[in-house]
């Protein structure tokens, strides 16, 4: 179901494939880019997210470079709301020492209302969180 | 022995015992030693007592600055929720107004917007329940458009597909809000008059034929005046909406073939006298 590519820790990236109830991820060290995509609802949302916020933190503390988030997220429980703004925090702790953090949240044109959410996950961050809709 | 440090030099008091145990006309005088020894003894309990003050401050503000510390996290995390609760309750709206898209999708006949085969079979197997539980009726009238293919050949398909939302609109307004009527097939439908013996669903019969008939489709360089035919049968006890279907069914195949544009009433399952009015118009 889910595989780590390279080691974990500082330096790997993290891959996780798509399941019905986890949104498929992409973290790639060396680009500085996190892609995530699908649905999130989990049994238990540590278990996917705790890779994923601490694959975040350590970029961040181990490399200067940018970072660059890639959202498209169609459904999200209430506990991978909250793990999703555990890890804007972390990006507006980081923002604030002068950090280059970027997110872009992709939403499908046929469903405008996940804009709407997108707008209220944005609110109180100072980092770039542009929102942009894609084509079907 | 230099006479212990005073609390203070400002004090009147204070001042007044340092000058007299500093004359020299009280040297070896017993009181004044005894007085010496007591300053030095407040001097110490002094300082002892302003070290415990600021030990105990110390105490107190760290205490304060944490109990703010956890006061200002604590409301933190209380936003922080607050937020990820609003955002859930976005997402919960929007997959319930996605359900009901989907539950209007899987029920309702997209061209028309009337009820769906699958709904009207709920709705028929309803009505028999009640009529077995309350000894209710209900009627059923099966609606076929005349000449349809005809209609088709001669205007092409989206012609006939207007011919079939404005034949729904009228089929719609004719009956009453606890009637049901459905596209029960390409171009039949199947309306359900509940509670409506064959007398009343006669007259359901002749209101809809005659509100056909007053329609007009507009179509490019053609106006399309369609007519239908009408199969009606009441339930009778014993029977279930496939029964009561069949003969409504069969009646509208004959009323087809004496000629279109009219309803016939089905012949009684129990072959009783009630001869069908053959009501034609």
């Amino acid at each position: 179901m889910t595989q780590t590519s390279g080691h974990s820790g500082a330096g790997a990236d993290l891959i996780l494939a798509p399941t019905q109830s986890t949104p498929s991820v992409a973290a790639d060290w060396r680009s500085g880019r996190l892609e995530m995509a699908g649905e999130s609802y989990p049994e238990n949302t540590y278990e996917i997210f705790d890779g994923i916020i601490s694959w975040v933190q350590t970029f961040l503390e181990l490399t200067d470079r940018p970072l660059r988030l890639e959202l498209q997220l169609s459904y999200l429980n209430t506990s991978s709301i909250r793990a999703m703004i555990d890890i804007f925090d972390r990006l507006e702790h980081f923002v604030h020492s002068g950090r280059d953090i970027s997110v872009l949240w992709l939403y499908n044109n046929r469903n405008p209302r996940s804009a709407e959410l997108g707008e209220e996950f944005k609110e109180d961050y100072t980092f770039e969180f542009d929102i942009v809709a894609i084509p079907d | 022995m230099p006479p212990a440090p005073l609390p203070s030099a400002d004090d009147p008091l204070d001042v007044r015992i340092a000058e007299l145990l500093a004359d020299e006309r009280y040297l070896g005088h017993p009181l004044r030693d005894l007085l010496e020894a007591m300053i030095e003894r407040m001097g110490q309990q002094l300082t002892r007592l302003e070290r415990i003050t600021t030990i105990s401050d110390r105490y107190q503000s760290s205490a304060r600055e944490q109990m703010c510390h956890l006061s200002r996290r604590y409301d933190q995390q209380i936003r922080k929720l607050e937020k990820a609760i609003r955002i859930s309750d976005r997402y919960q709206a929007m997959l319930a107004d996605l359900n009901k898209a989907l539950q209007e999708a899987s029920t309702h006949d997209q061209l028309t917007g009337l009820p769906n085969r699958r709904l009207m079979a709920d709705r028929l197997l309803q009505e028999d329940h009640r009529t077995l539980r309350e000894g209710t009726t209900y009627s059923l009238l099966a609606i076929d458009v005349d000449r349809f293919k005809g209609i088709n050949d001669r205007f092409g398909h989206e012609v006939g597909d207007k011919v079939l939302v404005a034949l729904a609109r009228v089929f719609r307004n004719s009956l009453r809000d606890y009637d049901a009527c459905a596209r029960w097939g390409g171009e039949e439908f199947l309306a359900l008059l509940a509670g409506a013996d064959l007398a009343t669903a006669q007259l359901v019969a002749q209101r809809l034929i005659e509100a056909v008939r007053g329609l007009q489709v507009d179509v490019p360089d053609a106006v399309v005046e369609p007519r239908v035919s009408i199969g009606v049968a009441e339930h009778r006890s014993g029977e279930r909406y496939n029964d009561v279907y069949r003969r409504a069914d069969a009646a509208l195949l004959i009323a087809k073939q004496n000629g279109r544009d009219r309803f016939l009433v089905a012949e009684d399952p129990r072959g009783d006298a009630a001869p069908p009015p053959q009501a034609l118009c």
